[in-house]
């Protein structure tokens, strides 16, 4: 029974070792200070971040081309800017910031060229749904695109957030700068506005 | 969250109907890998924190702790008739002084005593005619 119990440990820091061979955060922060080794490490920042950031960026923006090309200035803002970040806070914390900076100036540069006033929901970005070639939602999944994208903007993020990243407040009271009492709030009425929504187009 | 957004959930569900082309992370992340500028990078130590500095000391000790645990327990079970009353007998009565201890508290009568050197004497002299034979 004790060798049982060794053989399982042993088993246990190799499985341990195997998983942290492939993304360990502390190692990679530490690399990407490196200058021999800092385009390698965020070489595996992207790997390991890209699907979360895309698909966060992708509820904010909608269209897919969209999101590609805010995901691509995301990263390319995070590289450009490495020496500024020195660990203080987490590595998704910094570039989910980054990802949803992005997402808002990209929004908000697109209502300018549909000549849009900033404070117009973002309806418009989901009208075009329809006709997507990446998007293969039904009725219902188009109804409750339309309810998020007709909420304000931190209400919008809070409930992309919270509802489909399952994200925790404290992580999200990091990213937005917003104490967690207020982010509840705005979930709270976020989920009324859309229930509303939902129950007015049906 | 889960009783707020209970009715949404249960109606929509999590899929929000985006999709993706095949292999598009794959693709994009090496396609964004390449495309990195040259920047300049300022070399810097990252202290490690006091967790990351003391974490494998602290497995090694949690590791050792368990080994020690198993053990306990193992000695515990098998070793239970050894350390048990006949153990604890034996070390004592190996000691004359507890022997003497134990028949002037008056525990032992005195025909214990003569019944006892009767059955010593008695041995000695089986063992004497075997002896002999």
């Amino acid at each position: 029974m004790l060798a049982f119990f060794l053989l399982s440990l042993h088993a246990q820091s190799k499985t341990c070792m195997a998983a942290r061979e492939k993304y360990d955060e502390a190692l990679v922060v530490a690399q990407l200070h490196d200058p021999n080794l800092s385009k390698a490490a965020f070489g595996k920042v992207i790997e390991h971040y890209s699907s979360q950031l895309y698909w966060q960026i992708r509820r904010m923006v909608i269209d897919h081309d969209d999101a590609n090309d805010v995901l691509q200035n995301t990263f390319l803002k995070a590289w450009t800017n490495i020496d500024n970040f020195r660990g203080d806070a987490k590595l998704s914390t910094w570039l989910y910031k980054i990802a949803i900076n992005e997402s808002i100036t990209f929004v908000n540069k697109k209502k300018v060229m549909n000549q849009l006033s900033i404070d117009d929901d973002e309806s418009f970005l989901v009208n075009q749904l329809e006709s997507d070639e990446w998007f293969d939602g039904d009725q219902a999944q188009l109804n409750l695109q339309k309810a998020i994208a007709s909420l304000p903007e931190k209400q919008r993020l809070v409930f992309n957030l919270r509802y489909y990243d399952e994200m925790k407040y404290d992580e999200m009271s990091e990213i937005l700068g917003t104490s967690e009492g207020a982010l509840k709030a705005s979930y709270h009425h976020a989920v009324k506005k859309i229930e509303q929504f939902l129950g007015e187009t049906e | 969250m889960k009783q707020e957004d209970s009715t949404i959930l249960t109606k929509y569900g999590k899929n929000p109907g985006f999709k993706v082309p095949e292999n598009y992370f794959e693709d994009f992340n090496k396609r964004m890998t390449e495309m990195l500028p040259e920047v300049e990078i300022t070399p810097v130590d990252v202290k490690p924190t006091m967790w990351q500095r003391v974490r494998p000391l602290v497995y090694l000790a949690a590791m050792f702790a368990g080994v020690w645990c198993m053990m306990s327990v193992f000695s515990h079970f098998s070793g239970a008739t050894n350390n048990g009353v006949g153990a604890v007998a034996e070390k004592l009565t190996d000691d004359k002084e507890n022997v003497d201890e134990f028949i002037m508290s008056g525990s032992v009568s005195d025909y214990d005593i003569i019944s006892y050197e009767d059955s010593v004497i008695m041995s000695n002299e089986d063992e004497v005619t075997d002896a002999n034979d």
